[in-house]
């Protein structure tokens, strides 16, 4: 039953990908910039859980809601901050300068690492976890309390979201500012809210996936760059901006990494990734659910 | 009287300067990680062993008269960056001698750096052969090395008597180093068991791919040769997929893990049952020396001392006494005076070895212990001693899991 057991793993460990890779998909859908600290967000909601757990000795299911507070908090002060000027005049979209936002996005990750190492230590941190059931067998699959929890908490969040984003009026106002910035604003939109709404939702989304896994993963300060760059991965490999991409690449990563690591070789696993982000960028480079982007 | 003035004047200034110069301190260099990737947790007990040296050598008096000071550099355990921040040390701050290694991919790097500047370079921690093999004149290592390690691993498993061992090893030169010569240890002591190592991404965060085959063919015997967190989280995976500590396959840490003053916090029930390989065990035999050292650590941080706060007080007292020795800090005489070095250091008496290959400039009796950790936190002061160094192994004492 090997098959079956890498099988399912391969989708828990995508569905962790995906919470992390649809914030930074749905933040590149509105601003079109890359947030090179997006990792950071995961690691402040991995500490906050701990943390507040811990040291404060408040129960982990209280905990989750407060790591969720500081992604959102953290997604809201990065967007009024340090993103705002990017767009501060809209009349001058076209003339944002990525660089701004690839030093500043990379200046606040080092920073959030370096101030995490600095104040709370720089020793791993395994999260109190959220079932006492470390280990269970569900026909021929095991896994701990805490991976199923995480697993079905992050469907919830990504059902959850969609809803959000296609029925609310604010999620209806986030995809007219995704669609033309301008545009949306003409209409009445108030275009800095909505970018303000995408931030904190992904760094709700970030937070949680880094709260949810603190038991799994044993956070340290630098937890962040790993899921990071798997999430820059799967964002390019969905297409970029496009949600429901970044949710199925992110799956097709998991169990092929998973599939991969066993049947061709385990020093390999982090380059299928890499493997399947080239071919699609040969042969569809706008990703599996992007759209051909063209400028006049 | 003018000329008298004058003189009074230029002999005040000369005085002044030999005063001066009497107490400049000696700077000596501590390359460590202090910030990620790097193992911080390893530079953190390598800094607090040679903080509380350094103060006790000052409290008396230093050294030649002299205090020592020390000054850090953070090398994130990238090469790149130890062999820049030895080059700082040896070029700007002008240190005597560099020490505080503790990852081998940094050591190597860095010792070419002393190498060149003919600076003496002591190996905290760096368990590589090839650090030795390169056989630098200017480097000596107190500490542990990965033949000591795999042929102690090879005779606990002979003892064992265990037909299938998995190896899970990090995918740096201590690493796969440690792993390949545990291989060549078993072929000629436990010839009959089959072993093989699988190389893991020290920065990886799931090994779930690599565990789940052995719950279809679990082995007899799971090896650790990953240092934390990757460590910690393979711990985890491999208990949650109940394959290892179990009644049918035990598990050994080969990379002395279990002192890490965070283990028990990141691994809990997967710990228990654990065999470990040490090189500090309460019940080993040490100088008074030795004993100070840990009890100083234990008062001011309240965990118990482990391997790395001695080795690195060894360090720093071997540059120290080669110092005195030398009565000179130049480079060359402490060199001198280390290769002669008959050395009463925290953990005992020991001497250089001259012979070429693993060997060179080696303490290489150095003592370790093999022990069994038999309930959840539990101080590695109350582990089941399996053997304790010298003696032979205990096999009898070691427990199994029910399930």
């Amino acid at each position: 039953m090997l098959p079956l057991d890498l099988f399912v793993n391969g989708l828990i460990i995508g569905l962790y990908y995906a919470l992390m890779a649809v914030g930074l998909t749905m933040i590149f859908g509105i601003l079109k910039v890359v947030n090179f600290a997006h990792g950071e967000f995961y690691m402040i909601g991995a500490y906050t859980y701990t943390l507040v757990s811990l040291a404060l000795g408040v129960p982990p299911w209280l905990a989750l809601p407060v790591a969720a507070a500081s992604g959102a908090l953290l997604g809201w002060a990065t967007e009024r901050f340090l993103m705002r000027p990017l767009y501060a005049g809209y009349g001058s979209w076209a003339l944002m300068k990525d660089e701004y936002a690839v030093v500043v996005t990379f200046g606040l990750s080092l920073l959030l690492i370096n101030l995490v190492d600095k104040i709370v230590g720089p020793y791993p941190m395994r999260g109190p976890s959220l079932s006492e059931v470390t280990r269970m067998a569900i026909g021929p699959f095991m896994a701990s309390g805490q991976k199923l929890i995480t697993a079905g908490v992050a469907i919830v969040l990504l059902i959850g979201l969609a809803l959000f984003i296609k029925r609310s009026l604010w999620g209806r106002q986030v995809q007219a500012v995704a669609q033309n910035r301008l545009g949306a604003s003409i209409a009445g939109i108030d275009t800095a809210r909505a970018s303000s709404i995408i931030f904190m939702a992904s760094g709700v989304l970030a937070a949680l996936a880094g709260a949810l896994l603190a038991p799994v993963i044993n956070p340290g300060p630098d937890v962040g760059v790993f899921p990071a760059v798997k999430s820059y991965v799967i964002v390019v490999i969905g297409g970029m901006g496009s949600i429901p991409g970044s949710v199925v690449a992110a799956l097709a990563l998991g169990v092929l990494e998973s599939f991969g690591a066993v049947y061709i070789s385990y020093d390999y696993r982090d380059t299928f990734g890499l493997v399947l982000l080239i071919l699609v960028l040969l042969f569809r480079p706008q990703g599996l659910f992007g759209e051909r982007a063209r400028e006049v | 009287m003018k000329s008298l003035f004058r003189l009074a004047v230029a002999a005040s200034a000369t005085a002044f300067a030999v005063a001066s110069y009497a107490a400049d301190p000696i700077v000596i260099g501590v390359s460590i990680a202090q910030s990620p990737p790097g193992s911080v947790v390893q530079g953190t007990q390598v800094k607090d062993g040679v903080e509380i040296v350094v103060k006790m050598l000052n409290d008396k008096g230093g050294v030649l008269g002299r205090q020592l000071k020390v000054v850090y550099e953070d090398n994130q355990g990238i090469p790149e960056k130890g062999r820049a921040a030895t080059e700082k040390l040896i070029t700007r701050d002008k240190v005597v001698a560099v020490t505080g290694g503790h990852q081998s991919s940094v050591c190597l790097a860095e010792i070419e750096v002393a190498h060149r500047y003919k600076t003496p370079y002591v190996n905290t921690n760096c368990w590589s052969d090839d650090i030795r093999k390169k056989g630098y004149a200017e480097v000596f290592n107190p500490g542990n090395y990965n033949t000591r390690v795999s042929s102690a691993m090879a005779e606990t498993i002979a003892a064992l008597k265990v037909r299938n061992v998995i190896a899970f090893a990090e995918n740096t030169d201590y690493g796969i180093g440690q792993a390949k010569l545990l291989g060549e240890f078993l072929q000629k002591t436990a010839p009959q068991t089959q072993y093989k190592y699988v190389a893991l991404d020290r920065a990886g965060k799931d090994f779930t791919p690599a565990v789940l085959p052995l719950r279809a063919s679990p082995p007899d015997l799971v090896v650790n040769i990953m240092l934390p967190p990757a460590a910690y989280i393979l711990m985890n995976q491999l208990y949650e997929q109940g394959v290892a500590p179990s009644a049918k396959t035990a598990f050994y840490d080969g990379a002395g893990i279990a002192d890490y003053p965070d283990f028990w916090q990141n691994v809990k029930e997967a710990g228990k049952h654990m065999l470990a390989f040490g090189l500090y065990h309460p019940a080993m035999p040490m100088p008074a020396l030795g004993k100070q050292v840990g009890e100083i650590y234990q008062k001011q941080s309240g965990n118990e001392p482990n391997r790395l706060i001695f080795q690195a007080a060894d360090s720093v007292l071997l540059i120290a006494r080669a110092i005195e020795q030398a009565k000179s800090t130049d480079g060359a005489a402490i060199v001198k005076a280390l290769q002669g070095i008959d050395f009463e250091g925290v953990r005992g008496k020991f001497s250089f070895a001259q012979e070429a290959g693993y060997k060179y400039q080696q303490w290489v009796e150095i003592p370790y212990v093999t022990y069994q950790l038999t309930e959840v936190n539990q101080p590695v002061s109350k582990t089941t001693l399996i053997q304790v160094p010298g003696k032979p192994l205990l096999i009898d004492k070691v427990i199994k899991p029910a399930k």
